[in-house]
């Protein structure tokens, strides 16, 4: 010990009686560093899986259509006319136009919304390529109609088992059937899970679109710096159409899940509310115990400097503990348990649960911001009360 | 053994603890590289435009390519129906229609 500084000395020796103060009322105070954990766990889960959500959403929606087109009627989006692809000839600089099919299929028995995509795969950037997101088979050639590739929780939901052929119901009720060739990889269920992936032929067959519509168009342009131009050329020239850049659609995941979402809002902020309002109750009102006890501290001869120090080490330690401890448990939680608490408000009444194989996003931000939103208030709630009564005159204290 | 020694085992286990999770973040940053690369083709060759999170409505499925004032279309009043749509927030949408 002898080789321990003065200054360091003194400050461990508050540090030790700071900590025995503490365990003095330890089921105060580890019920504040519970809940407190529990406020940080909330929002540190909450940041790191939307966060994560966030980064994988930029990083793989890099490559999506440059330019949608949908045709809006009524405020709606409806089939567009494929002769609304001549009409576009007229405009220099498209490299491509493919047009998709795709909608949803409710599966009444098993109240499962699958989505049914279909389009030229091979004019697709990356086409080619398309069988290495397959786990098993490969994606239907152009002649091949009547069959379908599927998403990991189509085939479980449908248990199909080792068996490879399933119907789907038409608008009239009558049956078409599909034999699968393939199935989506579980490296790609973030985005492929619920995707039934068939020719354009059977997906207007199941949907009953007629051949001279598709629903919607996906524009490639030579020169991806034009790609605003020629989207407000097509615009113009087509009026009665929704059209969507590729930096929109990736901009909408920036947005997507935000604090300002209404149920997180008002979960995390009641949450914080309800957690100032205990610090305020418990840390603030000084028992008249713990007012006596400043007292004799200062008959002591303890200055008001060092009981603000003994203050100051308990809030620290009871709010700096529950921050790592709070994060820490955020991060398993994602991490480990697919964020298994917020899940079922993210997926909602979802019969297709898509596994959350996520890396929880930590940036120095959220922790400063998760750290001012928590920490500091504590601190100020605990520090003042105390500096206030430390400042009496200790014989009135103690009386 | 001093109150503040026990603190300080406790935060090494803690900082152990962390640093462990951490050697794990890397490790799983590595395999969802691999993961990305292999979306990233299913993107582009597919068309997709959206994560496959919540899949009981359109809004919140395709968040990108649907109607964002769907919630409020079935019917003029009409009010939310579907859980995520009151978790997820619409995009902004000055741009669209």
């Amino acid at each position: 010990m002898a080789m321990i500084p003065k200054g360091l000395e003194k400050q461990l020796n508050t540090l030790d009686f700071a900590l025995s103060s503490l365990w003095r009322r330890k089921l105060k105070n580890l019920g504040i560093m519970m809940v407190f954990s529990l406020v940080i766990f909330l929002l540190g889960s909450f940041q790191m899986l939307t966060g994560a959500l966030t980064s994988s959403a930029d990083a793989v929606l890099e490559n999506t259509p440059e330019i949608t087109i949908q045709k809006m009627s009524a405020g709606r989006q409806e089939a567009i006319p494929q002769t609304y692809i001549k009409k576009l000839n007229s405009i220099y600089g498209i490299r491509a136009i493919i047009p998709r099919v795709w909608g949803y299929y409710f599966d009444e028995s098993t109240l499962a919304n699958f989505t049914v995509l279909a389009l030229d795969h091979n004019a697709m950037p990356n086409g080619s390529k398309l069988n290495l997101t397959l786990s098993d088979g490969h994606f239907p050639k152009k002649t091949e109609t009547g069959t379908a590739v599927l998403g990991g929780s189509v085939q479980d939901i449908l248990e199909l088992g080792d068996r490879r052929v399933f119907s789907l119901f038409r608008p009239d009720l009558s049956l078409k059937s599909f034999q699968v060739v393939g199935i989506f990889s579980k490296q790609t269920d973030l985005l492929t899970n619920d995707l039934i992936v068939m020719n354009v032929d059977d997906a207007r067959d199941l949907f009953a679109i007629p051949t001279s519509h598709v629903t919607d168009l996906c524009v490639y342009v030579a020169n991806p710096t034009e790609i605003e131009t020629i989207a407000k050329k097509i615009a113009g020239l087509l009026p009665d159409t929704r059209v969507l850049t590729k930096s929109q659609i990736q901009k909408t995941y920036q947005v997507v899940f935000s604090w300002r979402s209404g149920f997180a809002s008002i979960c995390l902020l009641t949450a914080l509310v309800a957690f100032a309002i205990l610090a305020w109750d418990k840390a603030s009102g000084l028992s008249p115990e713990e007012k006596r006890e400043i007292g004799i501290l200062k008959i002591l001869g303890w200055e008001t400097g060092d009981i603000l120090a003994v203050r100051f080490w308990e809030s620290t330690l009871v709010s700096a503990l529950a921050f790592i401890i709070g994060c820490t448990a955020a991060y398993i939680h994602v991490a480990f348990f697919d964020a298994s608490l917020l899940k079922p408000v993210m997926v909602g009444w979802s019969v297709i649960h898509p596994p959350f194989k996520l890396l929880p996003t930590v940036t120095l931000a959220d922790l400063l911001l998760i750290f001012t939103f928590s920490v500091l208030p504590y601190l100020g709630a605990t520090v003042i009360p105390a500096w206030r009564c430390s400042t009496v005159p200790p014989d009135s204290a103690i009386r | 053994m001093r109150p503040s020694h026990r603190l300080f085992i406790f935060l090494l286990l803690l900082i152990f603890l962390d640093g462990a999770l951490y050697l794990h973040a890397k490790h799983l940053g590595n395999i969802l590289k691999d993961d990305r690369a292999v979306q990233t083709i299913a993107v582009a060759g597919l068309g997709l435009t959206d994560l496959c999170v919540a899949t009981e409505a359109r809004y919140t499925r395709h968040p990108a390519v649907s109607d964002p004032m769907a919630p409020f279309m079935d019917h003029p009043g009409a009010i939310e129906h579907f859980p995520t749509g009151s978790f997820w927030q619409a995009p902004a949408n000055s741009f669209i229609r």
